[in-house]
C-alpha cells in the first residue's frame, strides 16, 4: 500500500483530532486511541489530487501555533452554517467533512491503535452488532 | 463483436445484462469497481466507506453543501442501499410525462415490466413482529398525530433476524446474498447464463461507426478498447453523463448534463431515555404513506445507521459530540427525502473532474421545511427528551443529466432509450429520470431494464 499521508500529516491530523475528539469524560483524546496505521487505507480510494492536497494541509498544521488551530477547527465546525459559497466557505465545508471521516473512521471503529489499553470509543457507545452468515 | 456491450453493472445495467444474456445474446459487461462477493465484502463500516464508493467515501457539489454517496463495484449502489422495491405512482408516471412527452410512462405501460422483474426478486413487505424499536416509536407518534404511515416492501430473501442478524451489517454489501441487491438478482444469475464480465474498466469515451461503438477507457491506467454492435450507458446520473460528455455530445444535446435531482435527504435524532438500539435487526421497516406528504412532495422513513455515518451527522465538536454519540443506543432516527427539482447541473472539467452544481430552490427548501417540521412533531410525540436537528444532508438518488423524451433539443435518449442522433448507443440508467419522482428509484431502473433488454431482442 502506498504512503498517502506523511508522518508530519499524520501528526497534523492527530492535533486537529485532539481539538475535535478532545479527552472527555469517559472518552480518550483521538490520538491516544487512533490507528494511525489504517490512514493509508482509508484514503486508498480517494483521488490522488485531493490526497496530496490533504497530505499537504495537514503537514502545514502540524506545525501551526495552536491559536490558529483553534480559529481552522471553529471555522470546520460552524461551516455548515455559513451561507457564503466563496471559496474559503467551500473549503472548511471539505475540510469539516473530509477530516472528520478520516477521524471518526479512526476512532469510533476498530481501526484504532492496537497498543490502546482503555475502554475504546465504540465500547463506550456500547455498540455491537451480530452478522449470521449462511 | 459482442452483440451488445453494457457499461455499468447497477439496477439498469445488472438488470438489461440478465434479461439480455437470457434472450440469447452475447452480452459483455464493464464495471469501474471490484467484484465483491458475500464472502469478499468489507466486514467492517470504515473499510466499506473507503473501498467501495467513487471519491474514496464521499463526493460533493460545487458549494460542498451536498454530499454524493455513489458506489463503484459490481451491482452499484444496489449493493449499499436498503433495496425498497417501490413501483411509481400515478403522480411520478403523469409528470415524467408531463416532461418528457413520452406516452409509455403510464401504469399500463409499465406494469409487465414491473411484474417481470417483482418475479426475479425476493421481495418481502414487513409486519407488525418485524419493527424495531425505531419503527415502532415511528408508527405510535404517527398514529397520534393522524399522518398516515406503512410498512415498506423490500428485497430480501432470508436475512435470519430470529438468529439475530444486524442488517447494518448490509450496508457494506449483503453477506448472506439475502438483499436482493443487482448482484444477486441479476448478475450473478446473468453469470450462469454466460454473460462475461469485466471489471475495474473506467470508459472515458465512446465513439459510433457505421456498425456499432467503439468504447475507449483504462484498466489500471492502461488503455483499453471494446468494440459492440450496440452499446449501452448504466453508469448512473454520473458515470453515464460524464462519458456523454466527454465523447463530445454537448454541443449537439444541449439538454446533456441538466435536469439532474436527487432527492435530497436529513436525518434528524430523538434521544429516548430507553434504548432504542435502532441499528439492530432489520433496521428499516416502515416509511410515512401520507397523501398529503406526497402531495407537499416529502416522504419520511425510520432510518440508521452505523456509528462512523451517525457521527458525520453530529456537526458539534469537542465533548458535546462524545457526549451525543454516547448515547447512540437511545437514539431514535427519522429522514426526509425531499421531491426536488431537476435544476442541477452535471459537468466535467478540464482535468476530467466531476463538477455537479445542486442549489436546494425555493419550492426544494419549503419542502423539506415542512418534512422537518413532521419529523419534529413525531420524535416529540416519541417523548423524546431531546431533538438534534442535523444540518448535514446528502443526494443518495441520483438522478437526471442524460433524460429521456420526444425532443431533441430538450433531452438526451429518446423514447427507445436510444441517444438522440444515434443508431447504436442507448442509455438506460438514472439518468434518464425526466425529473424526481419522489419514489425510491431502483425497482422503476430494473424495470426499464427490463423495458429495453425486451426491445432490443425483438
Amino acid at each position: 500500500m502506498a504512503n498517502h499521508l506523511s508522518k508530519n500529516a499524520q501528526k497534523g491530523l492527530g492535533r486537529l483530532g485532539d481539538l475535535i475528539l478532545p479527552a472527555s469524560g469517559e472518552f480518550p483524546k483521538y490520538s491516544d486511541v487512533a490507528g494511525f496505521q489504517y490512514l493509508d487505507e482509508m484514503v486508498e480510494n480517494a483521488p490522488e489530487d485531493d490526497i496530496s492536497s490533504l497530505s499537504l494541509v495537514l503537514s502545514i498544521l502540524a506545525f501551526m501555533p495552536g491559536f490558529i488551530l483553534q480559529w481552522i477547527v471553529s471555522k470546520m465546525e460552524k461551516s455548515q452554517y455559513d451561507p457564503s459559497n466563496g471559496i474559503l466557505a467551500v473549503t472548511f465545508r471539505q475540510l469539516n467533512v473530509g477530516i472528520r471521516g478520516l477521524l471518526y473512521s479512526t476512532y469510533y471503529s476498530e481501526k484504532i491503535n492496537p497498543n490502546y489499553k482503555g475502554k475504546t470509543p465504540e465500547q463506550l457507545i456500547d455498540f455491537e452488532v451480530k452478522r449470521v452468515a449462511d | 463483436m459482442y452483440d451488445f456491450i453494457v457499461i455499468g453493472s447497477g439496477a439498469g445495467g445488472g438488470s438489461l445484462s440478465y434479461y439480455l444474456t437470457k434472450g440469447g445474446a452475447k452480452v459483455l459487461l464493464l464495471e469501474a469497481g471490484k467484484f465483491y462477493r458475500k464472502d469478499t465484502f468489507p466486514r467492517t463500516e470504515a473499510e466499506g466507506s473507503a473501498q467501495l464508493y467513487w471519491g474514496g467515501g464521499i463526493e460533493f457539489d460545487k458549494d460542498a453543501r451536498m454530499g454524493f454517496l455513489r458506489t463503484k463495484l459490481v451491482g452499484g449502489s444496489s449493493i449499499v442501499y436498503q433495496c425498497l422495491m417501490d413501483r411509481f405512482d400515478d403522480i411520478a408516471l403523469h409528470d415524467w410525462k408531463a416532461e418528457s412527452g413520452v406516452n409509455w410512462f403510464t401504469q399500463e405501460d409499465m406494469a409487465p415490466h414491473y411484474e417481470q422483474v417483482e418475479s426475479d426478486m425476493a421481495l418481502h413487505t414487513f409486519k407488525e413482529d418485524e419493527r424495531t424499536r425505531n419503527g415502532q416509536l415511528f408508527a405510535n407518534a404517527c398514529d397520534k398525530l393522524g399522518y398516515k404511515w406503512s410498512y415498506l416492501r423490500r428485497g430480501q430473501s432470508d436475512c435470519a433476524p430470529e438468529k439475530g442478524n444486524d442488517c447494518t451489517t448490509c450496508l457494506a454489501g449483503c453477506h448472506r446474498d439475502s438483499k436482493q441487491s443487482a448482484l444477486v438478482a441479476f448478475v450473478q444469475k446473468a453469470e450462469k447464463l454466460g454473460l462475461e464480465i469485466q471489471t475495474e474498466i473506467e470508459i472515458d469515451r465512446v465513439e459510433s461507426h457505421a456498425n456499432g461503438v467503439k468504447i475507449f477507457g483504462k484498466k489500471h491506467k492502461n488503455a483499453v478498447t471494446f468494440e459492440g454492435k450496440k452499446v449501452i450507458l448504466c453508469g448512473g446520473a454520473f458515470g453515464s453523463t460524464k462519458m456523454m460528455l466527454q465523447s463530445g455530445f454537448k454541443s449537439k444535446l444541449p439538454a446533456l448534463g441538466k435536469h439532474f435531482s436527487s432527492h435530497p435527504q436529513f436525518m434528524w435524532f430523538g434521544f429516548q431515555k430507553e434504548i432504542v438500539d435502532a441499528h439492530k435487526g432489520m433496521f428499516q421497516s416502515v416509511a410515512s404513506k401520507d397523501p398529503n406528504f406526497r402531495k407537499e412532495g416529502f416522504k419520511l422513513e425510520n432510518v440508521f445507521s452505523l456509528p462512523i455515518s451517525i457521527a458525520m451527522l453530529f456537526t458539534a465538536y469537542g465533548a458535546q459530540h462524545q457526549q451525543y454519540m454516547k448515547k447512540y443506543r437511545h437514539m431514535q432516527c427519522i429522514e426526509v427525502a425531499v421531491r426536488d427539482e431537476n435544476t442541477g447541473t452535471i459537468q466535467v472539467d478540464n482535468k476530467g473532474k466531476l463538477v455537479v452544481t445542486k442549489r436546494l430552490t425555493d419550492q426544494d427548501n419549503a419542502r423539506k421545511e415542512r418534512g422537518l417540521d413532521a419529523i419534529k412533531k413525531i420524535l416529540v410525540a416519541s417523548g423524546a427528551e431531546e431533538v438534534y436537528e442535523s444540518q448535514m444532508y446528502f443526494g443518495l438518488h441520483l438522478m437526471g443529466g442524460c433524460v429521456m423524451g420526444v425532443d431533441g433539443g430538450k433531452s438526451v435518449v429518446d423514447p427507445e432509450f436510444r441517444v438522440h442522433g444515434e443508431k447504436n448507443l442507448y442509455i438506460v440508467d438514472s439518468s434518464i429520470y425526466p425529473n424526481a419522482p419522489g419514489i425510491n428509484p431502483g425497482l422503476t431502473i430494473k424495470s426499464l431494464g427490463n423495458r429495453l433488454a425486451n426491445q432490443l431482442l425483438k
